[in-house]
């Protein structure tokens, strides 16, 4: 049995290095991040640091686990996708010379063990490959991260034993996973199929198919309404799961989709008989172009999505933003200088807000790994009545009218997020003072942020002013030009003024820039390997599916050139289909978090990533259109006859 | 359309012998489709294929020639009625029992050889024997190809072989098991004439030297003239029966079925 699998792998050797690859890619993927992930996690910070400086350090490290996490969380759920599909292809590919052994005397037992066996093959040689190109992603990886500020200069994941055998056994695991589904299925191959058509499976939509689509479809449906009642914090997480849930789903029930395209396709080029052709090739080779959609499903899915998310949530915050600030100039400026805008003429309202870092001490928390209880905030002085004037905003629990001597207020920043409500007492300590404060007031959560805490003023110590930057928002008496009053401050005070619209878009660009950087650490790789799985599927379906058929038509009187046009033009509708069906499931991604951004903000926006997706789409039909060119080409080098009468 | 013979329950002469016979078929029916649209491929079929004896299946495309082949092998399951293969009932056999009968009892050969193309010669041979879990020696597997007249190609693979010399390939696969019967189905059909008839001589030398068994459906007169026994088909039904037949007769008759 394993010398069929060796001749088999000989002949079919594009079939199956295409399901090496895959595994090797997937393997590498999961092991860089998970090595990132381990080092990130255990770093400790260099000693002879302040309490706050190492909070801080700590905290921007524990930025990088959470981004991490989820790359990890997206490799190995990529992996098992495009592995499984990838595989389960291949299977169905081989299904007459599966049927063909059952003719000759094979059972089904025999059948599913030579499957496994191979799968169990391809695993292991895929891992060896994997995890020394894990090695170079890692470094890759971790100087991405490092570029990006996520984790300190110098940082140098390790590498770890285990990892070996974490590897190992993913890639042995995903790929007999794969295959364990279609080997049952292949299985139940009847040895009379060997005698009839191609081979290929005649129902492609099989009750489990239809059971596994629809189930996914509906967790997706589900996350969405689930995520009408979280924070956007916590519903950008849900969304990335909206988007892996709808394309899996719909990149299951695709094949009902296909043939509707092939008959779109038909009716564009009635009069054309290339087209046409085409067309039937379509909706005939409904698996093979189910197996190409799949993972340009997930790729436009998880872009689009997940950039028109992060962009729309950017878009919800500028508004809110905007809508909640009353002033007309924003003046950023040394925090001892501050003091002297009130003064300026014209000026109707100045709240001078000064942000100081700190230590928040947690009591009612266990110590944890990241340095004890103690985790770095920021908190912003502020005085109470000012503030109001300055930004449209309501506490959801006190009153900010208390916020005087010793308090202290939940800022918009992470109040949920912190476990306090009111009433309670903030343990902190600012520069070498510290505080125990009760919470006197709750401000929303909002889109934007803000500071973790508000302080009345006189509560900092002097020493940290002189090393801080205070934020100004300024409201000018009726009837001043803004413009003017601006000018006047900037005479008056070193620093920056800016109208509230400048300002705003500034924040919101600050915003979006991190979390482009967020986004590219977990897409990036991500999108590479599902383009790669796309590539991979036309190459191996040509290699292994069409030639014949291609001569078949070169021989019914087609020119090779217009072979080539054929297969050129049915990738690129199936293309279109994987670009459509994602954007599907980016719809229902993007949607969900708008209900949800609306919920919290009252401010219902979509903002779409138009240079991403026209990139995205144009890459997308170029890759395939390239790649299929160059297979039908290759595959119709050899004269037409020696090809038909093959075996 | 009217039969030339009467005789609607053919019975092919050789089951005087005290042989059982190869493969008996009782009142077997074949329907596809539903109620309103069924079709019955075989309709009440009744016939033994005598042990040690080549019989031709004939008839016009469509007249189930080939459904009742797999019938007949167990490739296909019956409506109604029941097959017997070397004595044993194989109507409600489960998958494991046909693909026990696949190894030991019966071997195929078709139009269009079904050798897996990355397989040598050799290896294809030896194949039904593997899944059997025997061990193989290259030895056996060789001189089962030399039987065939394959001696000096047993490392080539199907697509550096003639079509006739994959049809003895796929022979020698068949053979080698020494199955009770060996079922053909055009076994000439993808083949030019001076290869059919080498393939035909082959299958003649088997039944005669070996007392092979073999059902053969085909539709070319030449090839069933080298059978002993000819069934003629028409409509799911056995029409006539024709022993020793000749060409010219045969394509009689096979013509009078067309019109």
């Amino acid at each position: 049995m394993l010398r069929l699998s060796a001749s088999t792998f000989r002949e079919q050797w594009q079939l199956f290095l295409g399901s090496i690859l895959t595994v090797a890619i997937g393997v590498a993927l999961v092991q860089s991040s998970l090595l990132i992930l381990v080092t990130a996690a255990t770093l400790e910070a260099p000693a002879g640091l302040s309490t706050l400086e190492r909070a801080q350090l700590m905290d921007s490290y524990a930025l990088a686990i959470p981004v991490v996490g989820i790359t990890l969380a997206l490799a190995l759920f990529l992996t098992i996708f495009i592995v499984s599909s990838t595989f389960a292809f291949t299977v169905a590919q081989r299904r007459r010379d599966l049927a063909l052994l059952r003719l000759t005397g094979g059972n089904r037992k025999q059948l599913r063990k030579l499957l496994l066996g191979e799968a169990a093959l391809l695993g292991l040689v895929g891992t060896a490959l994997g995890v020394p190109l894990g090695l170079a992603l890692m470094r890759l990886q971790s100087q991405l991260l490092v570029m990006f500020g996520f984790l300190p200069a110098g940082f140098r994941p390790g590498w770890q034993h285990w990892i070996f055998a974490v590897s190992v056994g993913i890639g042995l695991g995903v790929a007999l996973a794969g295959v364990l589904a279609a080997s049952r299925r292949a299985g139940r191959v009847r040895p009379l199929d060997a005698l009839r058509g191609t081979g290929d499976e005649a129902r492609v939509m099989t009750a489990s198919r239809w059971f596994v689509g629809m189930v996914f479809l509906a967790v997706a449906v589900a996350l969405i309404i689930v995520a009408q009642s979280v924070d956007p914090s916590g519903a950008m997480p849900l969304m990335m799961l909206v988007t892996l849930a709808a394309a899996v789903g719909l990149s299951t029930l695709s094949p009902l989709v296909v043939p509707v395209f092939g008959r779109v396709l038909g009716l564009l080029f009635r009069k054309h008989t290339i087209g046409t052709l085409a067309a039937a090739n379509v909706r005939d080779g409904v698996r093979r172009n189910a197996a190409t959609a799949a993972p340009l499903i997930m790729l436009v899915g998880l872009l689009v999505g997940l950039l028109g998310t992060s962009f729309s949530s950017t878009a919800a915050s500028e508004q809110t933003l905007h809508r909640d600030t009353a002033a007309d100039l924003v003046v950023t400026s040394p925090a001892d200088e501050a003091h002297r805008i009130p003064g300026v003429q014209a000026v109707a309202n100045a709240s001078v807000e000064v942000d100081v870092p700190l230590v928040m001490t947690n009591v009612e928390h266990e110590e944890d790994a990241l340095g004890g209880a103690m985790e770095s905030g920021n908190a912003r002085v502020v005085d109470p009545d000012d503030y109001l004037r300055a930004h449209r905003v309501q506490p959801v629990a006190g009153s900010l009218e208390q916020l005087h001597g010793q308090a202290v207020a939940l800022g918009p920043g992470r109040s949920g997020e912190l476990g306090y409500s009111i009433g309670d007492t903030v343990h902190l300590k600012i520069g070498d003072r510290q505080l125990q404060l009760p919470i006197v007031a709750v401000l929303p959560t909002t889109p934007y942020g803000g500071p973790d805490l508000l302080l009345p003023k006189g509560i900092a110590p002097e020493s940290v002013l002189p090393s801080a930057t205070a934020q100004t928002f300024v409201s000018t008496v009726q009837g001043a030009d803004p413009a003017a009053v601006g000018d006047n401050i900037r005479t008056a005070v070193p620093g920056t003024v800016d109208s509230v619209d400048a300002w705003v878009q500034q924040q919101a660009a600050a915003e979006q820039d991190t979390q482009l950087r967020i986004f590219t650490v977990l897409l990036g790789m991500a999108s590479l390997y599902a383009l790669f799985a796309a590539i991979n599927a036309v190459v191996v379906i040509t290699a292994a599916d069409r030639r014949s058929e291609f001569a078949a038509a070169r021989l019914s009187g087609l020119t090779r050139r217009q072979v080539v046009r054929m297969a050129v033009l049915e990738s690129e509708t199936v293309t279109a289909i994987g670009i459509l069906l994602g954007g599907v499931a980016a719809t229902g991604t993007i949607l969900g978090m708008r209900g949800a951004l609306e919920r919290m903000s009252g401010v219902g926006v979509v903002e779409l990533p138009w240079l991403a997706i026209g990139a995205l789409v144009a890459g997308a039909f170029l890759v395939v259109g390239l790649t299929s060119l160059w297979t039908a080409r290759s595959a119709t080098r050899m004269s037409p006859i020696s090809l038909v009468s093959d075996e | 359309m009217r039969m030339m013979n009467t005789d609607l329950r053919a019975e092919p002469a050789a089951t005087a012998t005290e042989n059982l016979p190869a493969v008996e078929l009782r009142g077997v029916r074949r329907t596809y489709g539903k109620h309103g649209t069924a079709v019955n491929a075989l309709d009440g079929v009744s016939t033994r294929f005598p042990d040690a004896g080549w019989t031709a299946v004939m008839g016009p495309s469509g007249s189930g020639k080939s459904t009742l082949l797999h019938a007949a092998a167990g490739l296909e399951s019956v409506t109604s009625g029941e097959v017997l293969l070397a004595g044993t009932d194989i109507t409600a056999a489960s998958d494991e029992e046909l693909t026990s009968l696949r190894r030991d009892t019966i071997g195929f050969v078709f139009q269009n050889f079904n050798l897996i193309g990355s397989l040598t010669a050799e290896q294809n041979v030896a194949l039904p024997l593997r899944l059997g879990g025997q061990r193989v020696s290259t030895r056996d597997a060789r001189d089962v190809l030399a039987s065939v007249g394959l001696a000096d190609r047993s490392r080539h693979r199907p697509r550096e072989l003639s079509g006739g010399q994959r049809q003895r390939v796929a022979i020698a696969r068949a053979m080698i098991t020494r199955p009770a019967v060996l079922f053909a189905d055009e076994p000439t059909g993808a083949l030019d004439s001076s290869s059919a008839k080498s393939v035909l001589a082959l299958l003649r030398d088997m039944v005669d030297t070996s007392g092979q068994s073999i059902v053969m459906v085909t539709h070319d007169p030449a090839a069933a003239a080298w059978a002993d026994s000819v069934l003629f088909l028409s409509d799911g039904r056995i029409v006539d029966h024709a022993h020793s037949p000749t060409a010219p007769g045969v394509a009689e008759r096979l013509a009078a079925l067309e019109v």
